[in-house]
């Protein structure tokens, strides 16, 4: 199933991509960085955590995972042929 | 599927269709896996593709009908002093002199998509496998050689020689325990937005000109250049992309808040900057907005620069190996470059029974000594605009700037190129007369888009006798350049006496002599502004109206 939001036009997004990011509550320490990078607003912090809120706009640029202090952040790519795509890149 | 390969390419991406059309030329079992659904959906850069990509590049995409949206013959650098007063400074420097431009073009304006896809269906005519939809999630190890691939559907596809073309990200190198994830610090985020915009109004605003801004942090325009990055705007046919982007950290900084920082630039560039304000606004309508991050600085941290691009089995290519230019930001050639030489050395290595780490560090010593890789891995220059924001100088803003997207790039490029050009022409004296007739097909096919697999427009022909004896003498000068050079290749003596020392002194030469000669050759271009003016009509006619198929290779 394909999904699309108003306000990033032009991107479609292919449902059933799996959890290809994940966080490591133990490791986490809640420093919000991965809510700074994140353009699709993916996460959000819960009693000083950070956990995934949802990858229904992500657009797979690892940002979060790049920018983890602690290596919490767990990244692998959605499944074939699902998440993002765009004619416009 | 459980058959075994030759090579397996992960990626069909930019780099990943060169070596798999390689392999498959060469009679190798070549399959490409394609995470995305079609080719090309996830490929996010908009991009102008220097002219030394081609010129360099693969023989198929020189000699090739590529589709392309837009020929860029410079930049236009505005360099924003005070965005309220509307202080901005112009450095226009880095433009292909008329009557060169536009024909001969700086580079090559494209959506990502279509020349993937192009660069895909030339592989799969030479036999390449294509199998999309499919993520590679780990390499099959065995005793601690790579043979082959582990997807995410539980298949284990083997291979003598898996190429990793997967991107920036790197993450099946990490999983191969090639390589590591990179710092925070040398990615940055590139926040694009695709407009539609009538072609007649780009013609008018940008022409050929790619426009770049730079400005002080605190005036939120230009992305902050603490973070070494900047604002960049690309013409193509019927619409722009525009690109800001950023480090996501600076060497012991925080990391700031991208999400509300790129909105807020946003709004300030579209509400406060001149030309996009009064010019672009209100002619242009959003199509679409979306980001990717890039490795723009693994070049100039000399661990990361120094990791592995290849162990038994694999060899990794373009961005996944860390090619992404520190400059630029582009990754295209040296994606290009490097997936050319790893298929000839998986070629090699496939013939010689001998897929060992020791035998394929040959494509590393062919990579290392790339001069335009090692070139584009190095350059400092916007890096640099950070020393220029902390001592708030203006001075150094504008050199850097200068140095980086003005005439004094060449300064340092000068040496790489000028090698690689000799080095090329030293192998096929005629491959110069190739690159004239390239620049001039690259541009009738842009006039007409006429790409291959999308031949949108019969090209016009008139039969005029004047036209006639301009092709007769456009083949007939080619011919006799053809011929000299040919001559000069005998004369290795003066090649090796003067000419190879002459190129490597180069950059020095330019180094001393551009502040005295940049101010004579503008002054001569505005000179003689309107003859070159006059002939620049004139080539651009004869090539609209010109036989297509002098200009075949």
């Amino acid at each position: 199933m394909v999904k699309m939001f108003k306000e990033f036009p032009g991107v479609e997004w292919i449902k059933e991509t799996g959890d290809f990011i994940k966080i490591d509550e133990s490791k986490c320490i809640g420093c919000g960085y991965c809510l700074n990078v994140c353009l699709a607003e993916c996460f959000e912090i819960v009693e000083k955590r950070a956990r995934v809120k949802s990858l229904e706009k992500c657009m797979e640029c690892a940002s979060c995972w790049y920018v983890c202090p602690e290596d919490a952040i767990v990244f692998t790519w959605p499944l074939g042929g699902t998440g993002y795509k765009s004619d416009w890149g | 599927m459980d058959q075994e390969f030759d090579v397996i390419v992960v990626g069909a991406g930019f780099g990943g269709p060169v070596a798999a059309l390689i392999c498959a030329q060469a009679g190798l079992k070549t399959l490409i896996i394609e995470r995305s659904e079609n080719v090309g959906d996830k490929v996010i850069s908009g991009l102008t593709i220097p002219f030394y990509g081609f010129l360099f590049g693969p023989d198929f995409i020189r000699d090739g009908n590529p589709p392309i949206e837009r020929p860029s013959d410079g930049i236009i650098n505005y360099i924003i002093k005070d965005i309220e007063k509307g202080d901005i400074e112009i450095d226009d420097s880095l433009r292909v002199p008329k009557p060169f431009s536009p024909v001969f073009a700086f580079g090559y304006n494209t959506y990502c998509k279509p020349l993937c896809e192009w660069e895909v269906r030339k592989a799969v005519d030479a036999g390449a496998i294509l199998k999309k939809s499919t993520t590679v999630i780990d390499v099959i190890k065995e005793e601690g050689c790579i043979k082959g691939v582990i997807t995410d559907k539980g298949e284990r596809i083997r291979s003598k020689i898996v190429i990793d073309a997967e991107g920036s990200k790197g993450l099946l190198a990490i999983k191969a325990g090639v390589r590591e994830k990179y710092r925070p610090e040398t990615i940055s985020l590139a926040d694009t937005y695709d407009y539609i915009m009538p072609k007649e109004d780009i013609d008018k605003i940008f022409g050929y000109t790619v426009k770049m801004c730079w400005g002080w942090d605190e005036q939120k325009i230009a992305p902050p250049l603490g973070y070494g990055n900047g604002l960049m705007v690309w013409p193509y046919r019927n619409s722009l992309h525009f690109m800001q982007d950023q480090c996501l950290k600076t060497n012991g900084g925080p990391v700031p808040n991208l999400n509300k920082l790129f909105k807020e630039y946003h709004k300030n560039i579209t509400e406060k900057l001149p030309w996009w304000k009064n010019l672009v606004a209100p002619r242009v309508k959003l199509r679409a907005r979306m980001w990717a991050g890039f490795e723009i600085y693994v070049g100039l941290n000399k661990k990361l620069r120094n990791m592995a691009n290849h162990t038994d089995g694999m060899i990794l290519i373009g961005d996944a190996a860390g090619l992404e230019s520190t400059e630029l930001c582009d990754g295209v050639p040296a994606a290009w470059f490097s997936a050319e030489i790893a298929a000839n050395v998986a070629i090699e290595a496939i013939a010689s029974n001998n897929t060992t780490k020791s035998f394929l560090a040959k494509y590393d010593r062919k990579i290392k000594n790339h001069p335009i890789i090692r070139w584009s891995i190095s350059g400092r220059n916007r890096y640099n605009l950070r020393t220029a924001q902390k001592e708030h100088s203006f001075k150094k803003l504008r050199k850097y700037i200068h140095n980086g997207w003005g005439l004094g790039a060449l300064t340092h490029f000068m040496t790489s190129f000028f090698k690689l050009l000799l080095l090329y022409a030293k192998n096929d004296p005629t491959i110069i007369t190739k690159w004239i007739r390239m620049f001039f097909r690259y541009y009738q096919n842009w006039l007409y888009e006429s790409y291959e697999y999308s031949m949108k427009r019969e090209i016009k022909q008139i039969t005029s006798k004047k036209l006639k004896r301009i092709e007769k003498k456009f083949t007939r000068y080619l011919r006799i350049m053809d011929s000299l050079l040919i001559s000069l290749k005998k004369r290795e003596k003066l090649l090796s006496v003067i000419v190879i020392p002459f190129s490597d002194s180069l950059n020095n030469i330019m180094k001393k002599s551009l502040p005295i000669f940049e101010p004579i050759y503008s002054f001569i271009l505005k000179l003689l502004d309107r003859i070159l003016n006059h002939f620049s009509i004139k080539v651009i006619k004869f090539t609209e109206y010109a036989n297509p198929l002098i200009f075949q290779n």
